[in-house]
């Protein structure tokens, strides 16, 4: 009976930490925008780009780590249904415990990655690609999802 | 004793598994990713720059207002969107080895096959700048004089005119 009451003990001290923490976020801030392609011309976006790399920030217990793993499109889609191809490479993603885009921690979107919250519980990822339009890309605007999944170790 | 233990294992298993579960939050959110592809430029080469029987010794002209024979392209591309275009120009047309020496270049702009309401522009100073029609459409023409010198063999002179238009 002490073994039991000792295991109960041991779980009730597991889960405490879960109390009144900072809850887990995660925000999108900016689109990743490639902005006007020429057919055949691959346009890449970098994730130190102010004005057209994206954007999210994420929130989670301060000084804790968390992992992030993104659901990356392959394509874009367009008008009926017409495709642009996506790529992102192995630098292509950045993480900000200052949430600055000046100071980032490169790191490959297609791969888990483990961050640390800052102080305030808070961080910044930023994501970068490279759009291929083909050299008879249909003309016309083209969108996709980007999500970040987030995921806390306490 | 040992049942007790045995049981308190597997209660403190069961209970790690439920606190892994509880731990094993996830949250996500979503950005859009965003592109506007232009329409390809084509050029097209519609007409020859064309002058005819010249004589030596005797200067001819086509001026890009000549309907039949002043050199044309057509331009297609993304509806009113700015272009850049340039001429390269021979300096001669050429026969096995002999030159017709070719200049004073004249040209046309406009967003209509039309050598009236648009443009006209100077060949040898490009590159210069355009934009397309509502439609998508420009149109240029060309003219220019060529200077026979007196003993210019006879025969059939050539020579290439290539305008480059980018976005």
């Amino acid at each position: 009976m002490r073994g039991l009451r000792y295991a109960f003990a041991l779980t009730a001290t597991a889960v405490l930490p879960l109390a009144g923490q900072r809850p887990l976020t995660v925000t999108g801030i900016q689109s990743l925008t490639f902005g006007t392609l020429i057919p055949g011309i691959p346009t890449a976006v970098s994730r130190t780009d102010a004005g057209k790399s994206g954007r999210f920030d994420v929130g989670g217990p301060h000084d804790a780590q968390g992992q992030v793993t993104f659901t990356l499109p392959s394509v874009l889609t367009g008008p009926a249904g017409a495709t642009l191809p996506l790529l992102f490479s192995g630098s292509d993603a950045g993480y900000s415990q200052s949430q600055n885009i000046g100071s980032q921690i490169g790191f490959d979107p297609r791969q888990p990655f483990l961050i640390t919250f800052s102080g305030q519980g808070r961080g910044s990822v930023f994501l970068g690609g490279t759009a291929q339009p083909a050299p008879t890309q249909r003309a016309g605007s083209y969108t996709g999802t980007i999500t970040l999944n987030l995921t806390a170790f306490p | 004793m040992y049942t007790a233990s045995k049981a308190a294992l597997a209660t403190l298993v069961l209970a790690l598994v439920a606190t892994a579960a509880v731990r094993a939050q996830g949250v996500n959110g979503s950005i859009s990713a965003t592109a506007t592809v232009q329409s390809p430029i084509t050029v097209t080469g519609a007409q020859n720059l064309g002058f005819g029987n010249v004589f030596p010794g005797v200067a001819k002209t086509v001026a890009y207002s000549d309907a039949t024979n002043s050199g044309q392209f057509s331009v297609t591309g993304q509806a009113s969107t700015p272009v850049t275009y340039s001429f390269s120009l021979p300096t001669n047309l050429t026969s096995s080895g002999n030159n017709l020496p070719i200049g004073s270049w004249t040209g046309y702009l406009n967003t209509t096959n039309s050598t009236s309401g648009g443009s006209a522009i100077t060949p040898s100073a490009t590159p210069a700048g355009g934009t397309l029609s509502a439609s998508g459409a420009l149109y240029l023409f060309v003219g220019a004089t060529v200077t026979p010198p007196v003993n210019l063999p006879a025969g059939s002179y050539t020579g290439t005119v290539t305008l480059t238009v980018s976005y």
